[in-house]
C-alpha cells in the first residue's frame, strides 16, 4: 500500500516537472490542458520539497481553480510557504478562495494572519466585513491596522460605516491605519458621485487626531470634493503658517477645476508673501486657464525679484501679443537673471500675432531693445531676413553677432550667401566664429542638402586652409553625395590640415556610400597615418550599419584583404561573428588561410556554424576545409562562481552542446546565460568537467571568455 | 563615489547647462538670486534627504543629488552593512562631519520628521513598496526603475502618489535630456506627419526569473537584513546567489523581467513621444523574428525590438510618422529624416545619459508641487506597457489589453497575472 502511493506521488510528481519544465502557457492552450497542469501541481503540493511546491503556486496563480484552493489553504500556517500560496489564491477568481481566506483567518496569528488579510483586500472580499470588523479589535495593533486597511479596500456600505464608527475611538498606530480605510471608502464614494458623503468623511478624518499626512490627504480630499465649494478650503490651506497644509494646497490647486479656481488664487497673490505669491505662480501656470490675470502682469513687472521670475513665466506660457511690450522692457533690464528669464518666456510666447508685432517693431527698434528682437526673430524662427541682413553691418557688434545667429535659424536657401560672405571673407574678423556657427546651423537644415553644399564648395577656392577645414567640418555634418565627394577630394589633395580633418569626417559617416571612399583611402593613403583610420572607419561601417549580407560579407573581405595589420583584421573577424549567415562564414573559413589569423578565424568559423544551426547545409565540408571534424560533446560537470561560491550550471551549459568544440551561449555575459551573478564584485570562472568523442577533459575559462573546449589527449 | 567622479557631475552639468542655451531647460525655482554669495543655500530653503537602498546606481543618484546646493542628505537605509557604511562614508566626508544616520529599516527612516524626500534605489522588488510607504509617510521620492513589479502596482503607485499629494519622479533620467526630449516633441507635434510606429530597444526579452535556492548559513542581521532583503518577494531561504539586488524578483516574480529593464526607459520614450503619458498599447503580440509589436487605440504601433538602429549608442528609439522619422540615442546624438525638422533649433548633445538634469527637475518640483517630468502617472503607464508585453511574452500569445479598466479581454490567465500576493506583513 505504501509503496503503490509512493510511486503515485513520484509519477506525479514527475509529470508535474515535466509540464513545469515546459514553461508557462502555451498559444492556443485549451482548459484541458489547464486542468491537467493544475492536477499535476496539487500534486507537488501534497508531495514535494517547499521549493518544488513554490514554484507550483506560481503554476497555480495561472492555472488553479477551486479545485487547488484546499492544498493552498493548508500552506496558509506554513511559515516559509503562506507567501507562495497567497500568490495563488490571490489570483484564483472562484469564490472558494475568498472561503478559504476567510477561514484562515480564524486560526491564523501574527504576521500569516496579517498577510491573509491583506489578501482579503486585495480580494475586496464584501463577505469578509465581519472577520475584519472584528480584528480591527484585535490585540495585536498591526493585525487591526491591516484589517482597517483590508475594509478601507472593500469599500462597501458595512465597511464604510465600520470604518467611520471606529475613527476617534481606535488607539494610536491603529487609528492611522483605520483613517487610510476611511479615506479610501471616501474616494470610492467620489467615484460613485457620492460627494457630500465623501466630503463627510474626509472632515472626519481631518477632525481626529492623527498623523499629519493623513490630515493633508483627507484635506486634499474635503477640497476635491466639495469642488468650486472647495475654493475657500483651498485657499484657508494657502494661507495656513504649516508648510505641509501650504503644500497640499498648492497642488490641490492644480487639481480642483474651474475657471473661479483661477480667480482665487490670483486674487490671493497680493495678500501672501513674496515666496508663497511665486509658487502660487507656478500652480496657476499649470493650471493652463488661457487667459493672464493683470495681477500677474502686474507681478512681473515689478515687485520682489522671485515673484517676478515667477510671473514672467506665467506670462511667457500663456500671454499673447498683448504682453510683448511688458516683457520686452524686462528683457532689457539691468538685472541678467530677469532679463534671460524674459527673453525665454518671449521666445515661447504663444500666436502668430506675436511675430508680426516683433517684425514691425523691428525698423524703430534701436540699442537692447533691438538686439532682443534680433535674437526672438532667430528664436521664433520669423522671416525677417532683409532687416538681419541690414543688421550684419550694424555698427554694434552684439547687434552683428544677434543677427548671424537669427539668420543661421532662418535664412532660406536663396539668400545663404550672406552667410557665406561673412565666413569666407570677413569684414569684422571678430564675426567669423559666430558666422561659422550660423552658416553651420543653416546648412544642416537645408531642404536641398546637395545645392547647400555645392555652394559651400564654390566658397572654398576664397577661403584659406583653417576656412576651408571649417566648410569641411560643416560638409560631414550635412552629409550626402557631394560632402562625401568633396571630403574625398580633400583628404586625397596636398594639405595636411583637410587631409586630417577629412579623414576625421569620413571615420564618422553616417551613411554606407562612404565605404567605397574609405576603402580606397585605406588602399591608397596620402600618408601612413591615414591607412589606419580609414580602414577603421571601413570596418565600422560594416559592423555598424544596415545593410544585405552580401554587402557585408563582401566589405569584410575587402577589409580582410586590404588591411595589413592583425588589430584591424580582428575587428573583421568580431564583424563576422556578430553577423552569423552564409555569406560572413565563407569570408570567415577564407581567413583561416592567412596564418596569423588561423586560429581566431576558426573560432568565428564554429560560432558562425554554431549559431546557424541546421541553416548551414555545408557545415561539415567548411568544418573539414578548416582542419576539424564534428565531434561528440558531453558535458559531466559545469560550475560557475568564485571562490567556495559556485553555482551549477551543468544543465545550462548542456542545452548550448552542438557537435563542436566551441559553446556559444545565448549571452556574451556569463551572468545573463547562468540565470545571474554568483558572486557579485568577485572575480569568476567557469570550470568544465567534458568528454570530446569518448575523452575526459577539464577547462577553466575566465568571465564571459569563448568557451572552446581544447581536445582532450 | 569618488570625489573625482562628483567633480566630473559637477563640470559636467555647469558646462552642459551653459551650452544648452537654446535647448528648452527647467528654469530653476530658486533663483540665483536667493543665494547666498558665495552660492550656498540657507539651512531653511534646503530639502533634507535620505537615501533606501543605496548600491551601484544610488551611488550615481547620490552624487547627483550631493551636487545640487539646495540639498542636504542626512541618513541612509540599507540592508546591507557594507552599503551602509559606505554611504555614510562618502556623505560625511562631503559636508566634513559625522552626521550622516544610519538605518536598516526604511520605516525607521521615514519615521524622522526632518527628511523631506528619499531617494529609493533598491532593487526594483523593492521599489513600488518602498515607494508607496514612503509616501504614506508623507516624503516626495526620486524612484529608480523599473518602479513597479507588476500592473497593479503600477496603478497603486500612481493612485497612492495622487492621494497623498507626494511628488514622484521615476529614475528615467532620460525624459530630461535635450535630444530625446526633443525627438519625442516632433513625434506628439505632428512634425513627422501623421504618427506610424514608434521603436524601442529592449535590452533582451528573456524572462529572468529568481528562484528558492539550496539554504545557505544566513548572516548576521546586522550584516545582512535577509528578511528585509526579501521584503515583499515570496519566502525562499537564505542564499547569496540572490542578494544581487539589481535582478532578484526584476519585472515581478511571475513571469520575469523580459522587456522591463530598458523598457521602462525605451517604451518611456515612446509612450511620451505618442502622447500617451496617461494610456497604454491595447493590443500585444509575442515576439516573432525578433520584434515585439503592441499597437496604440490611435493605430501606432509600438515595436520593441533588439535590431536595426542606427548607431547612436544605448538605449535607441525611432519615431516614424507618414513625412519623416528620428532616431536618437545615448551618443546624445539625433538622425533625423530631413534637416529641415529641426526649424533652426539646436539641441545640445548630451551624452553618457546624466541623471543630473532629471535630478534638478525633482528638486525644483518638490518646492512648487508641480509634476516632474516622471511623474507617477507616466511612469505608470509607461510600465503597464511593458508588464503586458512580458505578459504576451509568457503567455506566447496576442492579448488585448483596455486601459480604462486595466483589463486583458477575454483572457484570464493574464488578468491572473496583473498582480502578485505580497509577502505579509507587507502591503501597497
Amino acid at each position: 500500500m505504501y509503496k503503490t502511493r509512493f510511486w503515485t506521488h513520484c509519477v506525479a510528481l514527475l509529470a508535474a516537472l515535466i509540464l513545469l519544465a515546459g514553461g508557462s502557457t502555451q498559444a492556443g492552450e485549451d482548459q484541458n490542458a489547464s486542468k491537467e497542469k493544475e492536477r499535476a501541481l496539487i500534486e507537488v503540493l501534497r508531495s514535494a520539497s517547499p521549493a518544488e511546491k513554490a514554484t507550483a503556486c506560481k503554476q497555480l496563480a495561472i492555472h488553479g481553480s477551486k479545485e487547488a484552493v484546499p492544498e493552498l489553504a493548508r500552506l496558509l500556517a506554513d511559515e516559509q510557504l503562506a507567501s507562495w500560496a497567497r500568490i495563488a489564491l490571490e489570483a484564483i477568481p472562484d469564490p472558494a478562495a475568498d472561503e478559504a481566506l476567510r477561514n484562515a483567518t480564524h486560526s491564523l496569528k501574527g504576521r500569516l494572519l496579517i498577510g491573509a488579510i491583506n489578501s482579503i483586500g486585495v480580494r475586496r472580499d464584501a463577505n469578509a466585513v465581519d472577520q475584519l470588523t472584528g480584528h480591527l479589535k484585535d490585540q495585536d495593533s498591526e493585525v487591526a491596522s491591516a484589517s482597517a486597511v483590508a475594509l478601507g479596500r472593500v469599500g462597501n456600505a458595512a465597511a464604510t460605516k465600520t470604518l467611520r464608527q471606529s475613527l476617534a475611538g481606535a488607539a494610536g498606530a491603529v487609528r492611522t491605519a483605520v483613517a487610510e480605510g476611511c479615506i479610501l471608502c471616501a474616494e470610492r464614494l467620489i467615484a460613485e458621485g457620492k460627494l457630500s458623503e465623501a466630503a463627510e468623511i474626509y472632515d472626519e478624518v481631518r477632525r481626529t487626531d492623527v498623523p499629519r499626512q493623513k490630515i493633508l490627504e483627507a484635506t486634499r480630499g474635503a477640497i476635491l470634493a466639495r469642488k468650486s465649494d472647495g475654493i475657500p478650503l483651498l485657499i484657508e490651506q494657502l494661507r495656513s503658517s504649516d508648510h505641509g497644509l501650504f503644500q497640499i494646497g498648492l497642488s490641490t490647486a492644480r487639481e480642483l477645476a474651474g475657471r473661479e479656481v483661477a480667480d482665487a488664487l490670483a486674487t490671493e497673490l497680493a495678500r501672501t508673501t513674496p515666496q508663497r505669491a511665486a509658487l502660487l505662480l507656478y500652480a496657476l501656470a499649470d493650471r493652463r486657464e488661457s487667459v493672464v490675470p493683470p495681477a500677474v502682469v502686474e507681478a512681473a513687472k515689478s515687485g520682489p525679484k522671485e515673484v517676478r521670475i515667477a510671473a514672467i513665466g506665467f506670462v511667457g506660457r500663456l500671454g499673447d501679443a498683448s504682453s510683448l511690450s511688458t516683457l520686452l522692457a524686462i528683457a532689457t533690464e539691468a538685472d541678467a537673471e530677469l532679463a534671460q528669464t524674459a527673453k525665454t518666456a518671449l521666445a515661447g510666447l504663444p500666436g502668430e500675432k506675436v511675430n508680426t508685432e516683433i517684425v514691425a517693431r523691428l525698423p524703430g527698434a534701436e540699442g537692447k531693445t533691438l538686439g532682443v528682437l534680433i535674437e526672438l526673430v532667430g528664436q521664433r524662427r520669423i522671416d525677417a531676413t532683409v532687416a538681419l541682413v541690414k543688421a550684419v553691418d550694424h555698427p554694434d557688434a552684439a547687434i552683428r553677432s544677434a543677427a548671424l545667429t537669427a539668420l543661421g535659424a532662418t535664412v532660406g536657401p536663396k539668400e545663404l550667401s550672406v552667410l557665406v560672405s561673412p565666413v569666407v571673407a570677413p569684414k569684422n574678423p571678430g564675426d567669423v566664429e559666430v558666422a561659422g556657427r550660423a552658416l553651420r546651423a543653416a546648412c544642416i537644415r537645408m531642404p536641398d542638402r546637395e545645392a547647400c553644399a555645392a555652394e559651400l564648395v564654390a566658397a572654398m577656392p576664397r577661403a584659406s586652409v583653417s576656412t576651408k577645414s571649417n566648410l569641411l567640418e560643416i560638409l560631414g555634418a550635412m552629409g550626402g553625395p557631394k560632402a562625401l565627394e568633396t571630403i574625398g577630394a580633400a583628404v586625397k589633395g596636398s594639405d595636411a590640415e583637410l587631409q586630417d580633418t577629412g579623414s576625421r569626417l569620413l571615420g564618422e559617416w553616417m551613411t554606407v556610400d562612404a565605404a567605397p571612399v574609405l576603402l580606397d583611402l585605406a588602399k591608397n593613403p596620402p600618408s601612413d597615418k591615414y591607412q589606419v583610420r580609414a580602414m577603421r572607419g571601413y570596418i565600422r561601417l560594416a559592423r555598424q550599419f544596415s545593410m544585405s549580407d552580401r554587402q557585408r560579407a563582401e566589405m569584410c573581405q575587402n577589409a580582410l584583404e586590404a588591411s595589413n595589420r592583425i588589430a584591424e583584421q580582428k575587428l573583421v573577424l568580431a564583424v563576422l561573428e556578430r553577423y552569423p549567415n552564409a555569406d560572413t562564414l565563407k569570408v570567415a573559413v577564407k581567413a583561416t588561410e592567412v596564418p596569423a589569423l588561423k586560429e581566431d578565424a576558426a573560432r568565428v568559423t564554429l560560432a558562425i556554424i554554431q549559431k546557424l544551426g541546421g541553416k548551414s547545409a555545408d557545415a561539415q565540408e567548411l568544418l573539414a576545409k578548416i582542419g576539424l571534424d564534428p565531434v561528440k560533446v558531453e558535458i559531466i560537470k559545469a560550475e560557475y562562481g568564485a571562490g567556495t561560491t559556485q553555482r551549477d550550471v551543468t544543465e545550462a551549459l548542456q542545452r548550448y552542446v552542438r557537435d563542436l568544440p566551441l559553446i556559444t551561449l545565448p549571452s556574451p555575459s556569463y551572468n545573463d546565460s547562468f540565470g545571474g551573478d554568483p558572486a557579485p564584485g568577485a572575480t569568476k570562472q567557469l570550470k568544465v568537467r567534458y568528454r570530446i568523442n569518448g575523452k575526459a577533459g577539464d577547462a577553466s575559462f575566465a568571465e564571459n571568455a569563448f568557451i572552446m573546449l581544447p581536445m582532450p589527449k | 563615489m569618488s570625489k573625482k567622479v562628483m567633480q566630473v557631475h559637477r563640470r559636467r552639468f555647469l558646462k552642459t547647462a551653459l551650452s544648452a542655451g537654446a535647448a528648452v531647460m527647467a528654469p530653476q525655482i530658486i533663483p540665483s538670486s536667493a543665494l547666498g554669495r558665495d552660492g550656498a543655500v540657507a539651512p531653511s530653503e534646503r530639502i533634507v534627504l535620505g537615501g533606501i537602498g543605496i548600491g551601484n546606481r544610488g551611488t550615481y543618484d547620490l552624487g547627483c543629488f550631493l551636487d545640487q546646493r539646495d540639498v542636504q542628505f542626512v541618513a541612509v537605509c540599507d540592508v546591507k552593512a557594507v552599503r551602509r557604511n559606505a554611504v555614510k562614508k562618502m556623505v560625511d566626508q562631503k559636508y566634513g562631519n559625522q552626521n550622516c544616520g544610519m538605518y536598516r529599516d526604511f520605516r525607521e527612516l521615514l519615521d524622522r520628521t526632518d527628511i523631506d524626500a528619499v531617494l529609493i534605489a533598491t532593487g526594483p522588488n523593492w521599489h513600488a513598496t518602498a515607494a508607496i510607504n514612503a509616501a504614506k509617510a508623507g516624503k516626495d521620492m526620486y524612484c529608480e526603475k523599473p518602479c513597479t513589479k507588476n500592473i497593479a502596482q503600477s496603478l497603486t503607485l500612481a493612485e497612492t502618489m495622487r492621494r497623498t499629494g507626494r511628488v514622484f519622479q521615476a529614475g528615467t533620467q532620460r525624459r530630461s535630456l535635450p535630444h530625446f526630449a526633443f525627438a519625442c516633441e516632433l513625434a506628439r507635434t505632428g512634425k513627422l506627419g501623421k504618427l506610424k510606429t514608434v521603436y524601442a530597444h529592449p535590452a533582451g526579452m528573456t524572462a529572468t526569473m529568481s528562484g528558492w535556492l539550496a539554504a545557505e548559513q544566513e548572516p548576521p542581521k546586522d550584516v545582512v537584513d535577509w528578511d528585509m532583503y526579501l521584503g515583499p518577494a515570496a519566502w525562499r531561504p537564505f542564499n547569496a546567489k540572490l542578494l544581487d539586488g539589481f535582478n532578484f524578483e526584476k519585472g515581478g516574480g511571475l513571469v520575469g523581467g523580459g522587456v522591463l529593464e530598458w523598457g521602462s526607459h525605451c517604451v518611456d520614450l515612446c509612450q511620451w513621444a505618442v502622447g500617451a503619458d496617461n494610456t497604454s498599447p491595447v493590443e500585444y503580440n509575442p515576439p516573432k523574428d525578433g520584434r515585439l509589436v503592441a499597437r496604440y487605440a490611435s493605430g501606432v504601433e509600438l515595436v520593441i525590438r533588439e535590431t536595426g538602429w542606427l548607431p547612436l549608442g544605448s538605449c535607441p528609439v525611432r519615431f516614424e510618422g507618414e513625412t519623416g522619422w528620428v532616431e536618437a540615442g545615448d551618443s546624445g546624438k539625433l538622425v533625423l529624416s530631413s534637416p529641415e525638422l529641426l526649424a533652426g533649433r539646436s539641441v545640445a548633445e548630451i551624452d553618457g545619459y546624466p541623471a543630473t538634469f532629471h535630478v534638478r527637475n525633482f528638486l525644483d518640483c518638490v518646492k512648487s508641487r508641480s509634476q516632474p517630468k516622471a511623474n507617477a502617472e507616466a511612469a505608470c503607464y509607461a510600465h503597464i506597457a511593458c508588464h503586458a508585453a512580458n505578459i504576451a511574452i509568457s503567455l506566447g500569445r496576442k492579448l488585448a489589453y483596455d486601459p480604462m479598466k486595466h483589463e486583458f479581454i477575454g483572457d484570464e490567465q493574464a488578468n491572473r497575472l496583473r498582480s502578485e500576493a505580497l509577502r505579509e506583513p507587507w502591503r501597497l
